[in-house]
């Protein structure tokens, strides 16, 4: 035993030793021969079989020779495995993002994208989610956004019109009441396993609150936790749980997807939901008739707000800053960002196109809301803030919902979490 | 490896001369039949010596290559900064970091509950294991049933009990038919940990239980025979009889059952509870997990990840300590 012991702390003693801090990070190596490695969550899917092969067929009209390698990693692991990969140099010349806190955190890492021409910069929108400090990193695919969907079908039933759903947070309540009487449903469907129904939430309801200066200075970054307009929104989240609008086991619920299935299946009237992809207007047809599904504007609480559609650049394509080709990586970006294969992926996969040029009807009333908003549409709320700080935000939202945490002690830790990012 | 001894080998490089050179005639080099014979002599002798280090080279390398060397590049890599301070030396920054951290101290904190549980984990097993030595009706059905879980992966036992335990699922419409109130079992911060700890004993123990199986094989039944004879109650058979016969079984059990609870955890509580709620199911895995693969902080999860092996030593080396002087009692 005491030999063990001893050969322990010799080993421990010698990893210690060793440990001076000399470590660091590798360089993506990028392709040399020929061949652009791409990095996606995306490429495996059916829906996005056709968006892929007309990005690569554009591609291969000017670089006849170069071989395009796509390769499709589980979403749930992906910033994992990208990390370790560009950090041991082993990291794909291309890599899908996100757009927000999931790019920012990831700058240092990728090619400033300054190489896209004009003509693409302004036919595409979204661009903001891709840049950080000032720099365009990745050009966006998708616009991913949060609007409200509502269940006409329950308005219905309830005695509403479906037409005219309420502009006020008031009066939303008062639908609900009357919607839970009539149909048993609850108001809001939320999922916040995972913390995500807070960021929904927060971006959903949110531009019913701020004002347009205050909305304007959290996304430039001054965010002020302790105003009277960020508590309201917090005030709201608590309201919602205490008053049963909610679901019930919203903090045992996922938001992918039981949240959704239970909109889909009629058990709540609302749900904060997204534009393109998953937890959008076309899912939600597969269960619901289209028809029935509507969308509507954040209702006002608060003095001064102006409700927009929240939206931002949804998901995007980066460059490595180690790749070996940088000029055949953009111009592989430029072809997944071409209006025939950003096309296709809105036919197929019903995402909401970053190309302006697409024409995206046909969905139903929801998608055609959805399209009409995106001109005067500004950036979602929580889409400005880190990693770290949404992180924070889940689990003082849960607690928050649980009543183990008052709305001021979780804005002050959230203040003094961005202090320190 | 070669016990000290007879054979033993002196280290490359000793200063002592082997017996076999010590006895060999000095003579010149390649002078006659004598100098060869003392030479191959010598060359056995020195083959002879590095024979076993031979032999233990290859798990040796691996060792080295695949575990020591990267634990080190691990540890090392903890001292260094992330993001703008990447790749240079901080220190211990990362370790006041993780001590600061209340999410971190509450994934220790979770890990210590895990430990306190481990009686229950290994209780359960042990318990079903007598009654199916003891031959109640349908042993040997439940011999069959106790063990299928332990063939299904921590992925379908958590998506499984997912939708039992939802807050609208099976059982809480059984409690509320039943006039109790729903649980949320898995939102619930003061229960989330138990539930999830209730569904890694549910799906582990049956291996536990062919352990405990294999040990009353060995038992002595005259013992239980005279104990059934002096009209013994069961729990006082349980007690005189059955558990100190099995002492090294439990104590076995005891260490397999807390490593499992210590390492394996991460499938179920990812697909349970997310770590929630409120951080409620946090274990320093997943902790490291999400740091490296959400946050970006690769430096601090290798900082984490050195705590956990250091904590994870010392439960290692109490144990064997344990079962060392167990084996010795014995």
């Amino acid at each position: 035993m005491k030999r063990r012991v001893l050969g322990s702390a010799v080993l421990i003693a010698g990893v210690l030793l060793a440990g001076c801090g000399s470590a660091g990070s590798g360089r993506p190596s990028g392709g040399t021969d020929g061949t652009l490695v791409v990095w996606d969550w995306k490429s495996g899917d059916k829906t996005a079989a056709a968006y892929i092969e007309r990005a690569k067929a554009r591609f291969a009209e000017d670089h006849p020779g170069v071989t395009v390698k796509f390769v499709a990693q589980p979403f749930e692991q992906y910033y994992t495995l990208l990390g370790a990969a560009l950090r041991s140099g082993a990291g794909p010349d291309v890599m899908l993002f996100n757009g927000g806190g999931r790019l920012r955190d990831r700058a240092a890492s990728l090619l400033p994208l300054g190489g896209m021409p004009a003509g693409d910069r302004e036919r595409l929108a979204g661009w903001e989610a891709f840049t950080a400090d000032g720099t365009v990193y990745a050009a966006p695919v998708t616009l991913q956004g949060h609007p409200i969907y509502y269940n006409k079908a329950l308005y219905a039933k309830a005695g509403l019109d479906p037409g005219r759903p309420a502009t006020t947070w008031s009066g939303l309540v008062e639908d609900c009441a009357a919607i839970t009487e009539a149909t048993g449903a609850r108001c809001f469907s939320l999922g916040n396993k995972e913390g995500f129904g807070i960021q929904f939430f927060l971006s959903g309801l949110g531009p019913g609150v701020l004002t347009p200066r205050e909305y304007d200075d959290w996304i430039a970054g001054k965010r002020d936790w302790t105003s009277p307009g960020v508590r309201r929104i917090f005030e709201l989240w608590k309201e919602a749980g205490d008053r049963g609008l909610n679901t019930a086991g919203a903090n045992s619920t996922a938001l992918f997807n039981d949240a959704f299935a239970r909109f889909e299946s009629g058990k709540a009237a609302h749900v904060v939901g997204l534009m393109s992809d998953v937890g959008h207007w076309k899912e939600f047809g597969e269960f619901l008739d289209p028809g029935d599904i509507g969308v509507m504007p954040a209702p006002r609480a608060a003095e001064g707000a102006e409700p927009a559609l929240p939206y931002d650049g949804g998901i995007g394509y980066a460059v490595a800053k180690g790749t070996a080709e940088p000029e055949l990586a953009t111009d592989l970006v430029r072809a997944l960002t071409s209006t025939e294969a950003l096309r296709a992926f809105h036919a197929d996969a019903g995402a909401v196109v970053s190309d302006t040029e697409v024409e995206m009807s046909g969905g139903g009333p929801a998608l055609d809301t959805i399209v009409a908003g995106i001109g005067t549409g500004r950036p979602a709320l929580h889409v400005a803030l880190s990693s770290r700080t949404l992180d924070l935000m889940g689990r003082l939202s849960q607690q928050i919902l649980s009543g183990s945490a008052g709305i001021d002690e979780a804005l002050r830790r959230l203040a003094a979490s961005e202090r320190e990012d | 490896m070669p016990r000290a001894g007879a054979s033993a080998p002196s280290p490359p490089g000793a200063a002592v001369p082997s017996g076999a050179e010590r006895g060999a005639p000095r003579t010149g080099r390649g002078s006659g039949p004598a100098g060869r014979a003392a030479r191959r002599v010598a060359g056995g002798a020195r083959g002879e010596r590095l024979a076993p280090y031979v032999l233990v080279a290859p798990a040796v390398l691996v060792l080295v290559a695949l575990r020591l060397w990267p634990l080190v590049l691990g540890v090392n890599f903890s001292f260094t900064g992330d993001g703008a301070r990447d790749g240079t030396a901080v220190g211990l920054d990362n370790y006041r970091e993780l001590w600061r951290d209340p999410l971190f101290r509450s994934a220790l904190r979770n890990t210590g509950t895990l430990v306190l549980l481990l009686p229950v984990a290994v209780a359960i097993p042990g318990l079903l294991a007598t009654f199916i030595h003891l031959r109640v009706p349908g042993h040997r059905f439940y011999r069959g049933v106790y063990f299928f879980p332990a063939v299904l992966s921590p992925v379908i036992a958590g998506a499984i009990f997912n939708l039992l335990l939802a807050y609208d699922g099976p059982l809480n419409r059984a409690l509320e038919g039943a006039g109790l109130g729903a649980v949320d079992w898995l939102g619930d911060p003061d229960v989330a940990l138990f539930t999830v700890v209730g569904v890694h004993v549910w799906a582990t123990f049956g291996m536990a239980l062919v352990v405990f199986l294999a040990g009353f094989a060995a038992l002595d039944t005259s013992l239980l025979d005279a104990a059934k004879v002096d009209g013994a109650s069961f729990p006082a058979t349980l007690r005189h009889v059955i558990v100190p016969g099995l002492s090294r079984t439990i104590q076995f059990v005891f260490v397999t059952t807390m490593i499992g609870m210590l390492t394996s955890m991460f499938g179920l509580l990812y697909v349970m509870t997310g770590g929630g709620p409120e951080g409620a199911t946090h274990l320093p895995e997943f902790y490291i997990w999400i740091q490296q693969g959400q946050m970006d902080r690769p430096a601090l999860a290798a900082a984490a990840s050195t705590v956990l092996f250091l904590l994870m030593l010392v439960v290692g080396l109490a144990q064997i300590g344990l079962l060392r002087r167990s084996g010795r009692e014995h």
